[in-house]
């Protein structure tokens, strides 16, 4: 075997570990107990890669060798590329020497299966051990758990990371079959109930996470995010990440997309905060009618034109949730609201300094009984227009907002 | 109102007891200046002030949020931040906490915001700062802030690097924090010349395995530039070591 330098190793296996969406390192409270590394439970991001998506964790794959065949993937057994194999103290030597220098929150390790899913997590939880007991490191640790792995071994690894995911890839387990032969849906959540049944200070303390990918197959929006949804309530998920399909390898059975469609990934993550931050259902935002989410509206402003009914709503009156249904208004901006107007009556300027989205919010909004616009436009054509019109414009990027905070 | 420029010594003890001065005898000054920046004219009439007790009492009696709030504000580079904080103070020990929810004053907005601009910045530093390994093994973190934000930083590393020794160093300001593995240390210094420092030999190992993972970590078929530029804007890029060779393309 002709020896592979440290570099080499890890340009291979950065590559191949690239395609994981997920790189937060927030929710953990990990203290440094004498060693290493102290979490910071907001998260931070170190470095944006030039994709703009944010480098916080050392995100690598132990190896990129695999047994299984899942079209899909960069790794799968049938590709030929180059394979390469980080030993336990490889892997420890870089995090920690990329930790001191400020370099990243901790590390994200997931693997290729080797020999069978429980050797896998033997090598995996060895790194991991190493980590924590030897070298005593007390910073971020995301570590994927190996789908069809025991029991007391995903316990065992649960124990030592701060973050513990398996990725549930397709919305539906027909789906995943075809694509994924050797994956089912059941394992997969199987890890999840237990990481959910364990979860405390000391057992993956900043909670677990999945990843679907988007566009791979004829699954519609209204499926992806129902199961989603699903996911969040039974086993009280983090987050979903949503991955746009990116066309790695020919495959009779893919789709060949020229480009991954990124758009539909960020309204599927529009939706995704909607309903874990502004209290909405899946099925307020899509039904059987509507199966995929508009591409020109974002899916707040859809459900918003759709019960212009509701609208204009008053400012300095309607609840709290209903202050979340406004565009342009977020939870941080309907908190300082609520807590404001106990105090005096807003008005559309004190909104602005609020953080609210004026440009947004003007249609759906009255202060202290004022409404803004004539009320003859409070219509679906007009507003949907405008909207769409101020999302699209050219001179956005030349008119920067004026603001503290420019660069 | 009066006509008089009161200076302080530019520290933050000071401030406050100037500020602290002047609320209690309901003063309302023309303007509160650094004596260390401020450049006199025949015009003004200032006054120094000379404190024999070193009672900060009116701002011990404030909540913890207003009292970060107003030292964060002495932490920005704004021209107006004295006033700025002689305003907030003045509200806030007429409103109690509550103050922070009285957008409508200019001067609590004005606050809030520069509050907001270096809980930003050293947030954003708190990621960008980049330490490298000298010679003799000690870590050297070089940084050019808008704000005075590197006791913020010394407080966050000196939580996660606590068995190393390492130096952040502020080079606009040429102000340093030294830690020893035990203390931090403040010092103002002289300028320091990047090309003479020395690295260990790891340090340039470790340099090469950093700007490899960097590249590799990008995914070109979503390559956006203009996403990456808006989260890490160029001012941050200097110090950088994954962004040097763009850094210099810059520079040409």
């Amino acid at each position: 075997m002709i020896k592979v330098s440290l570099e080499e190793k890890l340009k291979i296996l950065a590559d191949a570990a690239k395609y994981d969406a997920s790189c937060s390192s927030s929710g953990s409270t990990r203290a440094n107990k004498g060693g290493l590394g102290n979490a910071a439970s907001c998260g931070i991001c170190h470095s944006y890669a030039s994709d703009g998506r944010c480098i916080s964790l050392l995100k690598i794959l132990m190896t990129n060798c695999c047994i299984y065949d899942c079209k899909y993937c960069l790794n799968r057994k049938s590709n030929n590329i180059k394979r390469a194999f980080f030993t336990p103290e490889e892997i420890c030597e870089i995090t920690l020497n990329f930790y001191k220098r400020n370099y990243i929150e901790g590390l994200f390790l997931s693997s290729g299966i080797m020999k069978n899913p429980d050797y896998t997590m033997e090598k995996l939880i060895e790194t991991i051990y190493l980590l924590r007991k030897k070298y005593h490191f007390y910073g971020y640790i995301h570590v994927k758990s190996i789908p069809g792995a025991s029991e007391y071994l995903i316990k065992k690894l649960g124990s030592l990371a701060d973050r513990m995911s398996a990725n549930i890839e397709l919305a539906t387990s027909s789906s995943l079959h075809l694509l994924a032969p050797n994956k089912s849906q059941d394992k997969v959540e199987n890890i999840m109930a237990l990481i959910k049944e364990n979860k405390s200070s000391a057992f993956v303390p900043a909670g677990q996470s999945t990843q679907m990918i988007i566009g791979a197959t004829k699954e519609n929006d209204y499926q992806i995010m129902t199961k989603s949804s699903s996911l969040y309530q039974a086993y009280h998920l983090k987050r979903v990440f949503y991955s746009a399909y990116i066309a790695v390898n020919k495959d009779k059975m893919l789709p060949s997309l020229k480009m991954p469609p990124l758009k539909r990934e960020h309204r599927l993550y529009q939706a995704d905060w909607l309903l874990r931050f502004y209290n909405f259902q899946v099925d307020d935002l899509l039904d059987q009618e509507n199966q995929n989410f508009s591409l020109l509206v974002d899916p707040k402003a859809n459900w918003a034109l759709n019960h212009l009914e509701e609208f204009p709503k008053e400012i300095n009156q309607v609840s709290y949730n209903d202050l979340l249904k406004i565009p342009g208004i977020g939870p941080k901006s309907a908190k300082r609201i609520i807590k404001s107007r106990k105090y005096y009556k807003l008005t559309i300027t004190d909104l602005q300094k609020m953080g609210v989205v004026i440009k947004r919010a003007k249609y759906f909004i009255l202060c202290n009984g004022k409404y803004f616009l004539n009320q003859n436009y409070l219509k679906r054509n007009f507003i949907e227009a405008n909207l769409i019109l101020e999302d699209h414009s050219p001179l956005k990027e030349t008119a920067k907002q004026l603001s503290l905070f420019d660069e | 109102m009066n006509n008089y420029i009161y200076l302080y010594d530019g520290t933050f003890l000071n401030l406050i007891l100037v500020i602290q001065y002047l609320l209690k005898r309901q003063i309302k000054p023309l303007n509160i200046v650094d004596e260390n920046i401020y450049q006199p004219n025949l015009l003004d009439a200032t006054i120094k002030l000379n404190f024999e007790k070193e009672e900060t009492n009116l701002y011990q009696n404030l909540s913890k949020n207003c009292q970060k709030i107003i030292y964060y504000n002495y932490l920005t580079d704004f021209k107006n931040k004295e006033l700025v904080i002689y305003y907030f103070m003045l509200n806030a020990l007429k409103y109690g906490p509550k103050v922070i929810y009285f957008q409508k004053l200019k001067c609590v907005n004005i606050a809030l915001s520069y509050s907001h601009y270096v809980t930003h910045e050293a947030h954003k530093l708190k990621g960008f700062l980049r330490f490298r390994q000298l010679a003799s093994n000690w870590y050297l973190g070089i940084c050019n802030p808008k704000t005075d934000v590197i006791f913020i930083l010394a407080k966050h590393f000196q939580k996660r690097l606590s068995n190393e020794k390492w130096i952040i160093y502020d080079e606009k300001r040429k102000k340093l924090i030294l830690y020893d593995q035990k203390n931090l240390y403040f010092l103002t210094t002289e300028e320091i010349l990047k090309k003479n420092l020395k690295f260990s030999e790891e340090e340039l190992k470790m340099n090469n395995l950093w700007k490899t993972f960097f590249k590799t970590i990008g995914i070109e078929s979503r390559e956006n530039k203009k996403c990456q530029q808006s989260f890490m804007p160029k001012r941050y890029w200097e110090n950088m070591i994954e962004m040097e060779d763009e850094n210099e393309k810059n520079n040409c």
